[in-house]
């Protein structure tokens, strides 16, 4: 049996046993060579992680796409204060569903990620804040960190080494921002999840004051096989800038949706055509989100060209995001499908900064008034204009990518907001 | 000087100490960067965005409220991003909010009239239906209008910060946010709460007390001292048709920070009080009469000089000026001298604001009992400001009462008096007896100065006309001790301290200029009388 | 159970395999009912909100679940930060955060109400309403939206003949709109209580319901 659907093109290495039940218990891992990776870190020394981590090129899984090992080494090391390594698997941004797979799949790979994680810089403690609507997910986890203490890969001494780790699994309660770094750290302190003005920045001021590193789940499980197999075997993968694999999360109007972990570089049109078996019944591709809701639209044409790296996606005018791959066809009501991605924004706004809090649900309201019909062509200007107010204006990057999907639409298919306006014509309407 | 920092500002160079914010820096050069969620006395969220400003080489807009300055940093406030930013925030403030200005009462002194006439588009885009919150009690004499609200949360942070007693929260989130308390549970029962309706830059908290009452420009601004306990909080008084409308604090970072208590905040009927002494009185046998000032003075001083060898006994009030009692005490001495008594109330406990240290509604009620202190009267009575006046109620000789109401003593109180002289506001049962009755302005038609717990000496200015011939006291007892000793008279209040800081040597060397608006500290230290 | 026929080998799994366990679906008993003490400490602040024991009135944090709560605030160096823990702990037991349950939270934190209101209203998870039996929550975000997922939404509330938000007359169903639900590969998803429904159609809701109906109140 295979995950839903594999590919020959696919590097499976943090997705290597997506789809095998037994992977979950820690005696399988263990025999399949786990928690060898850690025994390693710990016999290297923390520096020596970094400098691994550094030399592997990994960048940050979680949309940012920031070197990791950089990152690690911006910790403080005599502090003398507590340390903590905060795993992102608020997993919410809309077309990404990896995080999920990752840790109810394979638990342990992330634990021992955590663990090499805290260890290269200096946390006591881990915390991994996963999403609460994961129930599945979530008591997975509780139960593999339960079974990683019992065996004593978390605890006291951890294999003897004289390190210890310990590592408490945190449930979200609903909030797209809490992904965000900063507002993660506020919900996990009791708070409001809304983000915090940086600087200072978590490595200086984290969570609960304390110096902090944040990862997202998929960085830190490609951690465990960096440390397993060396920086220079993981950049085998990937491009230069870009190094390693990527799970693309695909949904949208594809033949096989679905996570394939691709190295770095793969081109998206192949991507497409190849590993997701191409469009929904034969219909012409009209756009894709390459990186998540949060950044631009690209059509047909600057899907040809795009390779689906860092640098790939910014060449297109787009952003490699989170590598969730939304693929829309010629049925595909543009206006309906931002509509519906503005939505969300104006839900998932923490509603601090005014910009966001105000032009997120002005946007949605214009918006649903151009779909209903009743939009003017000077909407589409307010709408250009406004939404430009909030770009680089607050404190977080939601309202950013309120004006990313808004701006490239309007930039890309005009014509199908031109269409609506003036003439009442809609895309897939039945 | 190697803690500060040099920057230039909108083409300004300016030297400002380290750590110091661009929004702060830039008050230097005089440019308000204007701002919402800022506030000098609480944390900065940094979220109203209003204060974004060119930080030349920074890729973003900068939030001047927690930015801190750097050496040879170039800041723009009035560049066209800046600019385009304010205008673009502002109108999404515009889109929900309900332009309600005609019955708001904020309306004349609210940021968002003020900076969107300023700054503002011409026109806004805004065409959907608007955000309803409406309105919402707060408990306490808080009203909550919910459109009107920028979600700034000063108060929030008044609340959890300042007051200590979080009782304020955001509720909901993004554009559904609004303020709220506990569901029912509101404001009551807390000490410092109204201070969120001065800090709120709109009109979303209003206070109860003050609402449809009178618009913000018609109302006349007069620097003041609270008066309801000895802590001598600066604040304004506010006044329109000769009535004080409200109380508000004024920013003092040495007595009060921004903030007074409620108490005191309400503590202002008793000025606007309209069944007032209007006229010099003079008794007649068992009737007064209304008599000229010179008359009363003369007649007065005559009937003093009748009398032979009598001692004197007065009773002044701790509310009263260092100049008024300062005139009593010197009236006292050229009538042969005797005991000046006071009689003052005491709360069981103190109210401290616990954010800002030293701040608190004092266990003593009055605002001037350190002068009194000083000038050698000595406290009598009890705790709520009754009794104690045995001996001077029943005296054979001069009597004098200033300020004191007198509403606990009976009539016969001066009744033995070879002269009872009474200078008050108003007259009661004990004022019956007395052979003079003087009307004196309150401290709110007066100038003058209060001495507080700490001995920091405050002026206040007359913020309301005296009824009738009332006159300040200073003026009056000054007249009659000047005429007594043949010694020189006080023409100004100003004149009035500077005859205090010449003879007592506690107030030396402080002239009337030098305590200005901020006030100025005594020589020496203060017998906290108990506190 | 490699026999058993899935597109999406989800804990849910596919809609075609609901008459499952939830052990079938999963393919192994790993996880199991975990125990209300919560388990290892680690965790024990993350178990499923909605048990077939919920009631608005149950005395919260006794028993088992003192425990519990014990469990969560040796977790964190702030009593605040047990804040979101314990009030799922609450919702758990009662099905919804009441001003009640917020009031006995900010007590046993040493927070205020307020503060505890405002925090329970950022979070959509926490239902400030009693909501029915099973909460049914359709993911419409985008990549659900693009396959449909307007249609499943209508399909239940026809089926449940409420609103958006409503209780049905039964009490048994309350039909809400989610963002999205991180499963976009399997649209779409619906998530009922603690369970994901993947690969959800219109067609399928009738027979989803009738089968949630059939097992009570979960």
């Amino acid at each position: 049996m295979a995950y839903p659907y594999v590919s020959d093109h696919e590097v499976q290495i943090v997705s290597k046993h997506f789809g095998d039940p037994q992977q979950r218990r820690v005696d399988t891992y263990v025999e399949r060579g786990g928690y060898q990776a850690l025994k390693k870190a710990f016999d290297m020394g923390p520096e020596q992680v970094i400098d691994m981590v550094k030399s592997s090129g990994l960048r940050g899984r979680g949309g940012a796409g920031f070197p990791t090992g950089v990152k690690w080494s911006f910790m403080p090391k005599e502090s003398g204060k507590p340390h903590y390594l905060l795993c992102n698997a608020d997993e919410s941004e809309p077309g990404t569903f990896k995080d999920r797979e990752l840790i109810r799949w394979d638990p342990h790979q992330l634990i021992e990620g955590c663990l090499i994680g805290a260890y290269a810089i200096g946390a006591q403690h881990v915390y991994i804040y996963c999403r609460g609507e994961f129930f599945e997910v979530n008591q997975i986890l509780a139960r593999a960190v339960e079974d990683a203490y019992a065996k004593g890969y978390i605890g006291k001494d951890i294999m003897g080494s004289g390190n210890d780790l310990e590592l408490t699994v945190h449930q979200g309660a609903g909030a797209y921002i809490c992904g965000e770094e900063t507002g993660l750290m506020n919900s996990l302190e009791g708070r409001r999840g809304q983000p915090r003005v940086k600087p200072p920045f978590p490595a200086a001021v984290g969570a609960f004051g304390m110096p902090s590193t944040i990862n997202n789940v998929e960085t830190l499980c490609a951690v465990t096989h960096i440390v397993d197999n060396g920086g220079e075997w993981y950049r085998q993968y990937g491009t230069e800038k870009s190094p390693g694999t990527k799970l693309f999360c695909v949904s949208g109007h594809v033949n096989k949706p679905g996570n394939y972990e691709l190295p770095l570089g793969f081109p998206l049109s192949q991507m497409i055509e190849e590993v997701c078996g191409g469009m929904r019944d034969g219909n012409a591709l009209k756009a894709v989100i390459p990186g998540g809701s949060s950044v631009p639209i690209i059509n047909a044409e600057e899907v040809a060209r795009c390779n689906l790296d860092y640098e790939g996606c910014v060449e297109v005018g787009t952003m490699l995001g989170c590598a969730s791959v939304i693929v829309m066809d010629e049925t595909t009501d543009i206006v309906k499908a931002v509509r519906r991605m503005v939505d969300f924004y104006a839900h998932e706004s923490c509603g601090q900064c005014t910009p966001c809090r105000e032009g997120s649900a002005w946007t949605a309201k214009i918006l649903r008034r151009i779909e209903d019909g009743r939009g003017t062509e000077e909407d589409l200007d307010t709408l250009m204009q406004m939404t430009q107010q909030m770009v680089g204006t607050t404190i977080c990057v939601l309202s950013d990518s309120v004006a990313a999907p808004v701006q490239s639409s309007i930039e890309k298919f005009r014509d199908e907001y031109l269409a609506l306006i003036r003439r009442g014509e809609r895309v897939g309407a039945a | 000087m190697a803690d500060m920092v040099t920057l230039t500002i909108d083409g300004h160079e300016v030297s400002v100490p380290k750590g110091t914010t661009i929004l702060e820096a830039a008050k230097t050069v005089g440019t308000e960067v204007p701002h919402y969620c800022y506030h000098p006395g609480m944390s900065s969220p940094a979220m109203c965005r209003l204060c974004l400003v060119e930080v030349e080489g920074a890729p973003k807009p900068m939030p001047g409220c927690v930015t801190t300055v750097m050496e040879g940093q170039v800041v723009n406030t009035q560049s066209d991003q800046a600019k385009s930013n304010r205008q673009g925030v502002l109108e999404f403030y515009l889109v929900n909010h309900p332009l309600d200005c005609p019955i708001c009462d904020m309306s004349g002194e609210c940021n968002l009239q003020d900076y969107v006439h300023a700054e503002g588009r011409e026109q806004g885009r805004g065409r959907e239906p608007k955000r309803v919150f409406g309105r919402d009690d707060f408990g306490g004499d808080v009203l909550f209008y919910g459109d009107r609200c920028v979600m700034c949360t000063r108060c929030v942070r008044f609340m959890s910060e300042v007051e200590q007693d979080h009782r304020l929260t955001v509720v909901e989130r993004g554009n559904r946010s609004v303020i709220d308390t506990f569901f029912d549970e509101g404001l009551d029962g807390t000490d410092w709460h109204e201070n969120i309706v001065d800090i709120c830059p709109v009109g979303a908290l209003v206070s109860k007390d003050f609402l449809h009452k009178a618009r913000a420009w018609d109302l006349t601004h007069t620097p003041s001292i609270c008066t309801s306990c000895s802590q001598g909080c600066n604040i304004d008084l506010h006044t329109r048709d000769n009535l004080v409308q409200r109380i508000k604090p004024r920013e003092n970072l040495d007595v009060n920070g921004w903030w007074i208590c409620d108490h005191g905040r309400h503590n202002y009927e008793w000025m606007n009080r309209g069944d007032r002494i209007e006229a010099p009185l003079a008794r007649d046998g068992s009737s007064s009469r209304a008599v000229g000032w010179k008359d009363a003075l003369r007649g007065l001083l005559d009937r003093a000089a009748s009398l032979d060898a009598a001692s004197v006994k007065a009773v002044a009030s701790p509310q009263s000026s260092n100049e008024d009692l300062a005139g009593l005490k010197a009236l006292v001495d050229a009538l042969g001298g005797g005991d000046i008594v006071y009689r003052s109330a005491r709360a069981e406990d103190e109210v401290p604001l616990k954010g800002f240290p030293g701040l608190a509604r004092r266990h003593d009620l009055a605002a001037n009992t350190t002068g009194a202190n000083l000038l050698g009267m000595a406290r009598v009575g009890a705790d709520d400001a009754s009794g104690g006046l045995e001996g001077v109620a029943d005296h054979g000789g001069i009597v004098i009462v200033l300020g004191d109401g007198l509403d606990d003593q009976p009539e016969s109180f001066g009744g033995k008096a070879g002269l009872y002289i009474y200078l008050g506001t108003h007259e009661s049962a004990a004022t019956t007896a007395a052979d003079y009755v003087l009307p004196v302005g309150t401290h709110a038609e007066s100038e003058g100065t209060f001495t507080n717990r700490e001995g920091r000496v405050q002026r206040f200015e007359p913020a309301l006309e005296p009824p009738g011939m009332a006159r300040p006291a200073w003026l009056i007892l000054g007249a009659l001790a000047g005429e007594q000793s043949g010694g020189s008279v006080a023409r100004s209040a100003g004149e009035a301290f500077a005859s205090l800081a010449g003879s007592n040597p506690a107030f030396s060397g402080i002239s009337y200029d030098d305590v200005g608006s901020r006030g100025a500290v005594i020589n020496e230290s203060v017998s906290l009388t108990g506190d | 159970m490699s026999d058993i026929p899935f597109k999406n080998p989800g804990w849910a799994g596919n809609t075609g395999e609901f008459d499952l366990t939830e052990e079938q679906v999963r393919g192994d008993d790993f996880v199991g009912d975990r125990p209300k003490h919560g388990g290892h400490a680690s965790g024990a602040g993350t178990l499923p909100y909605m048990l077939a024991d919920k009631h608005p009135e149950a005395a919260l944090f006794e028993g088992e679940y003192q425990e519990r709560f014990e469990k969560i605030l040796t977790r964190y160096p702030t009593k605040q930060a047990a804040l979101l823990p314990a009030l799922g702990l609450a919702q758990e037991i009662r099905g919804h955060v009441s001003p009640e349950s917020m009031d006995r939270v900010a007590e046993l934190l040493d927070l205020s109400p307020a503060y505890v209101r405002g925090v329970t209203t950022f979070y959509t998870m926490y239902n400030k309403r009693p909501v029915g039996d099973h909460l049914v929550q359709v993911c419409t975000n985008i990549s659900c939206n693009l396959a449909g997922a307007d249609e499943v939404v209508d399909a239940f509330l026809r089926y449940t003949d409420t609103e958006l938000g409503e209780t049905s007359e039964d009490g048994k169903f309350t039909v809400i709109e989610a963002e999205c639900l991180a499963a976009c590969g399997f649209p779409t998803c619906v998530q009922i209580n603690s369970r994901y429904f993947e690969n959800v159609t219109p067609d399928q809701v009738p027979q989803i319901c009738e089968h949630l109906k059939s097992q009570g109140g979960e």
